[in-house]
């Protein structure tokens, strides 16, 4: 195995925990501060994915369709996020964790159906547009621009989720309502509208993901469920409700990925589960979380 | 109640059961069967569930794994029925073995996680070892021996080891050990603080629920004729929860009830429609909305005299109030 192999396939396990990133982070962001373990997130991923491509569709006369389609995704997946959480999320706050799961699962169950219903179930595919179809230099390594890409989305979306929980007053609201939901709403802030927010970020992030995702691959019904399963991991891995965890989590995971592809293509996900398995033994609550609350 | 009386309703309800086929047609016999089966994995799963209060969202794989030692013995082997059906307990048993050591450790919302993360793990291992399982193909040809090959028969059979079944898990519900559950259910570090090894007795019971499980899942290959690397993956895994919630999760017969009206269900929509996922997830979103406690819950308190001999758990039930 030689040393260029080496780095493109390091360089395609990074963006690959970028996607896994831009993932958990809606997932653990919404579980880390409303409570809800969102099982259908990667099925609204791959809503956003099939989104793009409607959005690409229409505008594919123009040289700037994937891009807009992408802004597009992400701006209306957002909005399908805050109508989710008004009418079924808010009324399970206060229920039992199965019921909470449940429903989320039934909502897999109706968007999975959906997608089919409305986009059929044959493949799709966006052409990347010239600038990122071209592999480029990397180093003397030919690698696939559009990783660049993909990188660069998941850099900027860590970064800009630092500074809106870090820097922002929403941020800060948002960051006590998980230490003390009755004190944030006795300072008169209306929590239900924060979750309704957070849960829409959440979405719009998953959106984007799928929006970046399509271009990739073609897209294909139940690719979510292979994806939902590794962005679980990452956030066990990286402690739930930890940014940092999550981001160091999504690139241990798309590394795994990538190597054990080399190795055993079969086994990647195995691999995947390994490492999860090792670091529940080694610390339950993930490399970056505190420990379980009671 | 007394327990005579509830011994007369299982009685009465066991005969009902033995001359049903008398006078349904085959079609509801096919129902019949799978209602067993899968009212034998739902309340395999409420061992998890209801007995220990951790949910599970990966019980399928077991049921999967209890289906695929059966149908590849059967397939690859040759092996009678009887002696499979034990070794799909054993194997389901010994996946437990592993990967419940590493579930039991953690509770709640961690525990749905990581029971959900296994399972997918075994999911994606039948689906990827095709020189083994058949990979997506599925495994065919799982043909019951010939004195089961009618419906009838198959459901006599299936019959007579669910009963048998349900007989062992209540028992295992009513021995200290299955009080020993509810008591970590209800409260693991005061039950911690009496001595007991709280982490090993959920090991234990995961196995048991999980072997039971694959035991179900051993009697659904040779019933269906085929098997799927679908029945261990997380949307199968949904289903006993389903159940558990609309039948009631702390009474030992509730899960089957729930089961009872999920698969009617099912029968009867899939009649019409080749979109029942979507029905179904329907169905489950408006439960959960509106119908908190399951539609038990609602029509219990109406007819409770009617329902009252669901109320087997009766130690359970005055724990209901309390925190869960």
């Amino acid at each position: 195995m030689d040393i260029s192999l080496i780095i493109a396939q390091f360089m395609s396990g990074i963006s690959h925990g970028m996607m896994l990133f831009l993932i958990a982070a809606g997932l653990s962001l919404i579980f880390g501060v409303m409570n809800i373990l969102n099982f259908a997130h990667a099925s609204l991923w791959l809503v956003g994915a099939y989104l793009s491509y409607t959005f690409w569709y229409i505008l594919q006369d123009y040289s700037i369709a994937m891009w807009l389609s992408i802004v597009l995704t992400t701006l209306s997946m957002g909005v399908i996020g805050m109508i989710i959480e008004i009418v079924l999320i808010r009324r399970i706050y206060n229920r039992d964790l199965s019921e909470q799961l449940l429903l989320t699962y039934g909502l897999i169950l109706v968007i999975g159906d959906g997608i089919k219903i409305i986009w059929g179930v044959d493949n799709k595919l966006i052409p990347r547009p010239e600038i990122v179809a071209t592999p480029i230099d990397f180093f003397g390594i030919p690698f696939d621009s559009y990783f660049i890409f993909v990188i660069l989305t998941g850099l900027s979306v860590t970064f800009f989720l630092w500074w809106f929980l870090k820097k922002t007053r929403y941020g800060h609201i948002i960051r006590a309502a998980v230490y003390s939901r009755e004190m944030v709403s006795a300072l008169g802030i209306p929590i239900p509208r924060i979750y309704t927010g957070v849960f829409a970020m959440g979405i719009a992030i998953a959106g984007l993901a799928g929006a970046i995702q399509a271009p990739i691959g073609s897209i294909t019904l139940g690719m979510d469920m292979s994806v939902v399963v590794q962005a679980f991991c990452v956030v066990v891995i990286g402690g739930f409700g930890s940014l940092l965890g999550t981001f160091v989590g999504a690139l241990i995971v798309g590394e795994v990925y990538a190597f054990s592809i080399l190795l055993w293509p079969q086994g990647a996900l195995i691999f995947i589960f390994l490492v999860t398995a090792f670091i529940l033994i080694v610390r339950p609550w993930g490399l970056f979380g505190t420990p379980m609350r009671k | 109640m007394n327990n005579k009386k509830k011994l007369l309703w299982i009685a009465a309800i066991f005969a009902a059961a033995l001359i049903l086929p008398l006078i349904i047609g085959e079609f509801w016999v096919h129902i019949a069967i799978q209602i067993l089966i899968m009212g034998l994995f739902a309340t395999s799963f409420n061992m998890i569930f209801g007995y220990m209060g951790q949910l599970s969202f990966g019980h399928a794989a077991y049921f999967g794994i209890g289906a695929y030692a059966t149908g590849l013995l059967i397939v690859k082997a040759s092996i009678p029925l009887h002696f499979s059906l034990a070794a799909s307990m054993i194997v389901a048993g010994l996946s437990a073995v592993v990967f419940g050591y590493f579930c039991v450790r953690l509770t709640g919302i961690y525990f749905a996680i990581l029971t959900l993360a296994f399972g997918q793990l075994i999911f994606y291992i039948v689906f990827q070892w095709y020189s083994f399982t058949g990979g997506d193909d599925g495994l065919q040809g799982v043909v019951p021996p010939d004195f089961l090959f009618s419906a009838y028969s198959y459901y006599y059979f299936t019959l007579i080891i669910v009963t048998a079944a349900l007989i062992v898990m209540w028992m295992i519900g009513e021995s200290p050990f299955g009080y020993t559950m509810r008591s970590i259910r209800d409260n693991d570090s005061r039950t911690r603080f009496l001595g007991i090894n709280v982490r090993a007795y959920m090991h234990v019971n995961f196995i048991i629920a999980s072997m039971f499980a694959g035991l179900a899942g051993g009697l659904f290959g040779p019933f269906n004729r085929s098997i799927a690397p679908d029945l261990l993956s997380w949307h199968h895994s949904g289903i006993p929860v389903f159940m558990a919630v609309i039948g009631g999760s702390r009474s030992f017969f509730g899960p089957f009830l729930g089961c009872i009206i999920y698969t009617f269900l099912m029968a009867f929509i899939t009649g019409f429609t080749q979109y029942w996922p979507l029905v179904i997830g329907t169905i489950i979103i408006l439960v959960v909305l509106f119908a908190p406690g399951g539609i038990l819950g609602i029509l219990e308190s109406r007819i409770k005299a009617l329902l009252s001999w669901k109320g087997i758990d009766e130690i359970g039930k005055k724990t209901d109030d309390e925190s869960y």
